[in-house]
């Protein structure tokens, strides 16, 4: 026995001296010879570094099978289990990692927000710091190209489609109502306030086939993980207040929003054109709550309430007295999404989501009262085959129910409504063939109750890096939207509305500096007519009496042009669109195809911020200019057949830091006062000349002022509001 | 008894001679690293850290050695690539040691290292994790001389950006420095105290 121990204590030691010689060459996919890749031998202290040439050698007492391991920065991980004596002048081409930050991205069409993206158009601050925006994340959008100012509507105009053409989405879910009601000429908001946001995608074209019933434009905005940390923020504006708390545990938190907007005092101070019976007030609450389980699997639950109400009366040339329109809004949006990895790179995401939506709208003294529930269901797989192949599947669900009754001024009540159910399927693959080339390629079907209809649309990209900081990108894709609300009330004996998309993408992206050049053509089809009977000029909607058809059709097509530069000038942050449309349509009850109203051939937006030091003060400035409108002047013969004359619009912020946790924001839109017009109302009955009288659409003011201060209450006393500016 | 004898010198022998690898693996990665040999020092703790997957410090020096090279890199493709290997790291030694206020205070380096390279881009939401880390490293350790010479150096910066005086650090870095002096460190291969860096540091603060 002591005879073995002493062998073991004696043998152990020296048989560190049998041992292997690994060795080999370590190079790209090009030859080219790899310095400094890590070496080894699994689990083992044994291994090297590779030299100049790329070769390694190295002696291991290991034997029999053992997993040799070669890793380096941005190539994929290579490894080989063998028996240690094979290991021997290996010849090792490692593989590009394709998912490296220089590797090519598929772009096409789409913009990224936020510390997530790639290339990213806007950072996180940027949504709420553009001097137009007035803290409205739409408003941060609206200087990207491909965008429109259609400052009278305030939502997204994306490449000559109507706003309805655009979807959001939060954490996966649809959005069925996003944006506040309001009346003529007045912008509306996005209801969500941006910083509970983390990331935003916005796509104005060619999108993934995850997303459907949007001809034009998808909008998806992720929530938080994780928020930083506990803190309450409080803010005191010229136009109402608000408050903020978040509340951290272990696995979970809570963040809840409110605030309270009341437009009386300004406009006591500052009087517009309207006369407010009421002056627009509105409440809203949004609270977010995550819980995060093992292996990254997450809970979200986020819901948002809003109340707003006014009642006004504007000038109206057909109406002595003007137009009375009173509204209120309750709007109830709620949405769970959760999140896991399992088996082999399979991840798994759901998401439901419900809307409420309910108005009470008097026009003179007619009233239309509506209610919409919406609801969405949503399943998505994810797998993961290897780093250059992947697969998404799902499926989803939408149901929308609308009712909505009418009383004209002494007369019965109508009742109208419609089940708008929609299933639909997706499947799409990403490729990557190497570092500089990529695909994605997908289809998805969709079936609607509704409308007895079933159709497929196939969507492809494909992205080639041409040089170390440029890309090339083309995209097409057939894309399905169901008729609007507008139409569906009154009839459901319609198809889906169709367009496709063709995109060619250029994008050039150095530090501090991003270029890109996109050229886009869209084909509009099965758009929906009607006729209205309507004697007048400006009544463009349908009624009970219309008939409709799906024989409207249409196109688009353009340039957008963005540019970006940071740092170049000292403390200066600017950027640079420029969209060129040429659009024509026939829809809706137009006689024949023309360029429709909110579209204009010219859209520039430039917007800059610059930090000074010594001022403790960020300022900014925004100018939009779009070319003008075209109208239907009356007085001569034809339709659309005037233009009204450019829009500009220059505005200004600044962000002063009283101290880290206290901030002072001033903002003024429009600042030099520009009378913007965007169209004209003309009189039904003409004058004695035989001449129509018209009047201008114009804002309800021409400047808006803002003053906020904004306080944010931590532990570190570090943190502040400047990121929900 | 004799079978069981035999057992315990075979077990011995062996967690001696594995013992005795993580010592001399350990000992010569430091070696490359006081050379400057940074590439091979970092490869090499990376490899310990492979095959000793219970122990939180070949991670953690894997981790702070990207960390460190990151600082000053102009190509965002290859910021991103290291400090995204640096941030595997330290979930490993995280996984190893929870609460370690060492790692801690090195994931709140890591974040500098994102903030530094683009402040508008990655500030905004890794600032206030920061804040969050050295509270809670503070509170597990308040007489850790790195973890005070750590925050009072990011309050530092908070306090330049702001145009503010850093004066009032110079009282926490001169408390770092004293207890680095005074502490005791019993665990082989545990992190030291820079003295020399921190009076570097010390000089800029009194400016």
């Amino acid at each position: 026995m002591k005879r073995i121990l002493f062998l073991l204590f004696t043998i152990y030691p020296f048989s560190l001296i049998a041992q292997t010689t690994v060795s080999g060459k370590v190079t790209d996919s090009k030859n080219v010879p790899i310095l400094g890749a890590n070496v080894y031998l699994d689990g083992t202290y044994d291994g090297t570094s590779t030299n100049e040439k790329g070769e390694f050698t190295f002696k291991t007492a290991e034997t029999g099978t053992q997993t040799l391991v070669v890793s380096f920065i941005s190539f994929e991980t290579y490894i080989k289990t063998a028996n240690v004596k094979t290991l021997n002048k290996l010849k090792i081409k490692l593989r590009d990692d394709v998912n490296s930050l220089d590797a090519v991205v598929i772009n096409a069409g789409t913009f990224e927000a936020g510390e997530k993206g790639k290339v990213t158009v806007l950072k996180p601050l940027d949504v709420v710091t553009t001097a137009s925006a007035l803290g409205d994340f739409v408003g941060a959008l609206q200087t990207l190209p491909g965008t429109a100012a259609v400052a009278e509507d305030g939502r997204l105009f994306v490449r000559g489609g109507e706003a309805e053409e655009t979807q959001i989405f939060i954490d996966g879910a649809r959005v069925f109502t996003p944006f506040t009601p309001t009346t003529n000429n007045i912008p509306t908001r996005g209801r969500y306030s941006p910083f509970l946001f983390k990331g935003i995608t916005f796509s104005t074209g060619g999108y993934s086939a995850e997303y459907g019933q949007a001809l034009s434009s998808v909008l998806a905005l992720s929530t938080i993980d994780e928020p930083d940390q506990e803190k309450t923020d409080i803010s005191l504006m010229t136009v109402g207040l608000g408050i903020g708390n978040t509340q951290k545990w272990k696995k979970s938190s809570f963040s809840i929003n409110t605030s309270y907007i009341n437009l009386a005092p300004y406009n006591a101070v500052f009087k517009d054109r309207n006369t407010w019976n009421k002056p627009f007030q509105s409440a809203n609450g949004e609270m977010v709550f995550r819980q995060k389980f093992k292996d990254d699997s997450m809970l979200k639950l986020y819901s948002a309430y809003s109340y707003s109400d006014f009642d006004v009366i504007q000038d109206d040339i057909n109406f002595d007295d003007g137009l009375r329109f009173a509204l209120q809004n309750r709007n109830l949006y709620f949405n769970a999404s959760y999140k896991n990895k399992f088996g082999n790179n399979w991840k798994y995401e759901t998401a439901i989501s419900y809307t409420n939506d309910n108005s009470n709208i008097k026009v003179i003294d007619d009233q239309i009262k509506s209610n919409e529930n919406s609801y969405h269901f949503k399943a998505k797989l994810r797998k993961r085959f290897s780093s250059r192949f992947r697969l998404n599947f799902g499926a989803e669900y939408f149901i929308t129910n609308y009712d909505e009754s009418y009383t004209p001024t002494n007369n019965n009540k109508f009742d109208y409504g419609f089940d708008n159910n929609i299933f639909a399927s997706f499947v799409e693959t990403d490729i990557f063939f190497s570092k500089n080339l990529a695909a994605k390629v997908g289809v998805r079907a969709e079936n609607s109750e509704l409308l007895n209809e079933f159709t497929v649309s196939p969507r492809a990209s494909i992205s080639y890096k041409s040089g170390k900081n440029s890309q090339f990108s083309l995209a097409y894709g057939q894309f399905y939207q169901n008729p609007n609300n507008e139409f569906l009330r009154f009839t459901q004996n319609l198809k889906a509305q169709n367009t496709s998309h063709l995109i060619a993408n250029y994008q050039s992206v150095k530090q501090g500096q991003i270029f890109r050049i996109e050229a886009y053509y869209k084909d509009y089809n099965s758009l929906v007519k009607f006729d209205n009977n309507s004697t007048s000029f400006n009544d463009n909607q349908p009624n009970f009496n219309s008939t409709f058809n799906n024989n409207g059709f249409g196109f688009a097509k353009g340039i957008d042009v963005f540019w970006r530069q940071n740092g170049k000038i000292k403390n200066t942050d600017y950027w640079i669109s420029y969209s060129y449309l040429d659009t024509e349509r026939d829809y809706r009850n137009y006689p024949n195809a023309a360029q429709p109203n909110f579209a204009s051939k010219h859209n520039l937006s430039i917007v800059t911020k610059h930090w000074i030091e010594d001022w403790k003060s960020q300022i900014g400035f925004s100018y939009q200019f779009a070319s003008g409108r075209n109208y239907t002047n009356p007085n001569e013969a034809g339709f659309l057949n005037s233009q009204t004359k450019n829009f500009n619009n220059l505005s200004f912020n600044w962000a002063y830091l009283i101290d880290q946790q206290k901030i002072l924001y001033f903002s003024v839109n429009n600042v030099l006062g520009t009378k913007n017009i965007f169209g004209y109302n003309y009189k039904n009955t003409p004058n004695m000349n035989g001449n129509f009288e018209r009047q201008a659409r114009i804002p309800n003011a021409d400047s808006f002022f803002f003053v906020g201060f904004f306080w944010t209450i931590s532990d570190d006393n570090k943190s502040n509001q400047l990121d929900n500016l | 008894m004799k079978k069981l004898i035999l057992l315990f010198a075979v077990i011995f022998t062996v967690t001696i001679s594995a013992q005795l690898k993580y010592q001399n693996g350990m000992k010569k990665a430091f070696s490359h690293w006081e050379k400057g040999e940074m590439v091979k020092a970092s490869q090499l703790f990376e490899r310990i850290m492979k095959a000793e997957p219970k122990k939180w410090k070949p991670a953690y020096y894997a981790a702070t050695i990207e960390i460190l090279g990151s600082f000053g890199l102009k190509d965002e493709a290859i910021l991103k690539a290291k400090l995204t290997k640096a941030q595997e790291f330290l979930d490993v030694a995280k996984s190893n040691s929870e609460n370690n206020p060492e790692i801690l205070i090195t994931q709140a380096l890591l974040n500098t290292g994102y903030i530094a390279f683009d402040g508008q881009k990655y500030g905004m939401t890794l600032s206030g994790k920061n804040a969050q880390l050295y509270a809670k490293a503070l509170v597990i350790a308040p007489n850790n001389p790195r973890v005070i010479m750590s925050n009072a150096e990011w309050n530092m910066g908070a306090a330049k950006f702001f145009g503010k005086s850093t004066k009032p650090y110079c009282d926490e870095i001169k408390k770092a420095i004293k207890l680095g002096k005074e502490e005791k460190i019993e665990e082989e291969f545990y992190p030291k105290f820079m003295e020399s860096r921190a009076l570097e540091v010390l000089k800029q603060c009194e400016k």
